[in-house]
């Protein structure tokens, strides 16, 4: 976890700097005379992350270092990350389904896909699964209560 | 009193009862299935409520709360794996007894002590939040401003192993909750000219990313091991070990009692939550057995303290929301999008503005106990099968379930995109430790902080020595200080041992 919370805090840090020095004053205008900065809240914010994030690195890199594998490894699985990718592009192509072909195509997909990718290969479930929630959520909407959510 | 009548009345109706009924039903199931706690529910569940009447749609959020909290206790016992992490304490002898082939009085302690924890513990609401309310009416916006940074400070310093980690969580949940029109000037902050944003980012499509869609990622990762568990717990054929007996019974009440009594009190404070009550009653449960060496083992009585703690803090949870407009908890902000949705603001006026609807509310949280406990007896078998369902025949639906959510929060496919940029920064705020549900407050409370602290800033005429006018705000300030010292003290130490 030490290595973890240096580079979070470092990135925390760049997120901070990036803000209060860039997005900040290119996105929010100053305000009129009388008036308390629109600048104020984000401003405060973001200094007391840059501040609280170098103090995370710097007890981190000060921290007594027992020579155990815990303190370098990543908290995150390479499989957590793989499942974060692969669940990223279902997401991405239901989107596309979604913009370019139908809202109906793009649930199905949804569905399908993931239980693909998580390894389901029967047929029954596969066509079971989606047609049962796609049609329960439109019984729900349209006709228990009334109204079109599309 | 007289409200509270009325409020039965609005509630005692086929269509109430029916969507109470169907909200501890659907909060059962997802507490029952290992990730999905009541957070997750709720947040789904919200934009559901659209279309239904403000008691129904109440009602039905109350008791997917109520029975999310109850049903976590399912997965622990039968699994090793707790629905919740409030629900760990409850597996250390749950699981054993359904070892022991004990599952069903396992469950039905689980079930009996949760009931009697929250119906308890919604009293103590119902009789503590309009006194309260009453003298939150004298404090003016220095004061609150002072409160609100020490909830903050107080939710950010327990709610993870680190307070440095809580504050950031904490600051740029505010910051993110500045984004939008600034409500002075009407000057656009951080919209990069998208006129999505002009409103500012909505809690639901953020809450059910964070919640909901980063913990699917987390259970997509880990899903074999679960599965693994679900096949190994079998029922003993013997009737004792399936019922609660009367030395059962009585060697309980007082555990449940006392478990009752910790989860209301750690409820009330903001930002310690579930998981430390019931951790802290089945310590304490432990302490005062006079064999603590069986717990562990299977011992009802620590299903018993675990379960009790942990339900009751949901509805005491809600008394410094009702009184005070603060969350204190992760399901107490997500309440508050959806009372607002439904014309009622959490805070002390809403007992003036709104004493019906506020008597709707608790007359539903009362029936919610009781079909609870009708539900949760009679299904309790049926719940008990749904653990058995693959992770992977569960996690599409509920990808699925999450897009329609957030998409009718704002009928746009921009909040699809909102839902899945925080269910990345849910993912690694889970890895990495940083508390989402710190963030969740922050973005909450945001924004009635920045109001307050502006406001305090043209009361105090930008001039600090001002404050000595303000000796409640000056108290909260002291605490805010001493509550940062005090737990990044305590952090430090816990880094130190571990």
């Amino acid at each position: 976890m030490r290595r973890a919370n240096i580079v979070s805090g470092i990135m925390l840090a760049l997120f901070g700097l990036v803000m209060l020095f860039a997005a900040i004053p290119w996105q929010i205008e100053t305000a009129p005379p009388g008036f308390v900065s629109p600048r104020l809240v984000p401003n405060i914010t973001m200094v007391v992350v840059v501040v609280l994030s170098l103090l995370l690195v710097i007890a981190n890199w000060r921290a007594p270092v027992n020579g155990d594998d815990a303190e370098n490894a990543s908290p995150i699985a390479r499989v957590e990350l793989m499942a974060l990718l692969r669940i990223g592009a279902i997401f991405a192509l239901s989107i596309a389904l979604f913009r370019w072909v139908s809202p109906l195509a793009a649930g199905a997909s949804l569905m399908v896909v993931t239980l693909l990718t998580l390894g389901e290969r029967r047929p029954l479930p596969l066509v079971a699964i989606p047609t049962a929630i796609l049609l329960a959520t439109w019984f729900l909407f349209y006709k228990v209560i009334g109204t079109a959510i599309l | 009193m007289d409200h509270l009548m009325t409020g039965f009345m609005d509630v005692l109706n086929p269509g109430t009862i029916l969507w109470v009924a169907a909200g501890v039903t659907i909060g059962y199931i997802l507490g029952a299935i290992p990730g999905l706690g009541k957070a997750t529910g709720v947040a789904v569940a919200i934009p559901l409520t659209f279309y239904l009447t403000p008691v129904a749609a109440l009602g039905m959020l109350i008791g997917i709360a109520k029975g999310s909290a109850a049903g976590s206790a399912v997965s622990a016992i039968l699994l090793n794996t707790p629905g919740e992490p409030s629900s760990a304490p409850t597996a250390l002898d749950g699981y054993p007894l359904a070892r022991q082939g004990k599952a069903q009085k396992a469950l039905k302690m689980g079930l009996f002590a949760s009931v009697i924890g929250d119906f308890v513990s919604t009293l103590i609401l119902i009789l503590l939040a309009a006194p309260l309310a009453r003298y939150a009416l004298f404090i003016g916006p220095v004061e609150l401003c002072a409160i609100l940074l020490f909830s903050l400070t107080f939710i950010g310093g327990l709610s993870g192993g680190s307070l440095t980690k809580g504050l950031i969580a904490a600051a740029v949940g505010v910051f993110f909750a500045t984004i939008g029109l600034e409500t002075e000037t009407f000057i656009p902050r951080l919209t990069f000219g998208l006129l999505e944003l002009e409103d500012g980012i909505s809690l639901v499509p953020m809450a059910i990313g964070m919640l909901a869609v980063a913990e699917m990622v987390n259970q997509a990762g880990n899903m074999k091991a679960l599965d693994r568990e679900a096949s190994a717990i079998s029922d003993s054929a013997a009737h004792e070990d399936r019922v609660i007996t009367r030395a059962e019974w009585r060697r309980s009440l007082p555990v449940i009692a006392r478990g009752t009594l910790i989860g209301s009190v750690i409820g009330i404070l903001p930002g310690l939550g579930a998981s430390v009550a019931s951790f802290l009653s089945y310590g304490a449960t432990k302490n005062a057995s006079k064999t603590p060496e069986k717990y562990g083992t299977g011992m009802i009585e620590g299903v018993a303290a675990a379960e009790s703690a942990d339900n009751a803090v949901v509805p005491s949870s809600l008394v410094p929301l009702f009184a005070l407009g603060i969350p204190g908890s992760v399901i107490a902000a997500l309440l508050i999008s959806a009372f607002v949705l439904h014309g009622l603001t959490p805070g002390p006026l809403m007992f003036q503005q709104q004493p019906r609807l506020v008597a709707d509310v608790y007359a539903s949280m009362i029936l919610a106990s009781f079909i609870m406990l009708i539900i949760g007896y009679t299904c309790q078998r049926l719940f008990a099968q749904i653990i058995k369902v693959p992770l992977r025949l569960i996690i599409p639906g509920v990808l699925f379930l999450c897009c329609v959510g957030a998409y009718m929060e704002t009928g746009s496919i921009f909040s699809i995109y909102v839902m899945l940029f925080f269910a990345v920064i849910g993912f690694f705020s889970r890895k990495l430790d940083f508390s989402f549900v710190t963030f969740l407050i922050g973005f909450v409370i945001g924004p009635n902080l920045e109001f307050t602290f502006r406001q305090s800033i043209q009361l105090l005429g930008s001039d600090i020595t001002n404050l000595k006018h303000h000796p409640i705000s000056i108290a909260f300030i002291v605490l805010t200080l001493a509550t940062a010292w005090w737990t990044g003290r305590s952090n430090s130490r816990k880094a130190v041992v571990k």
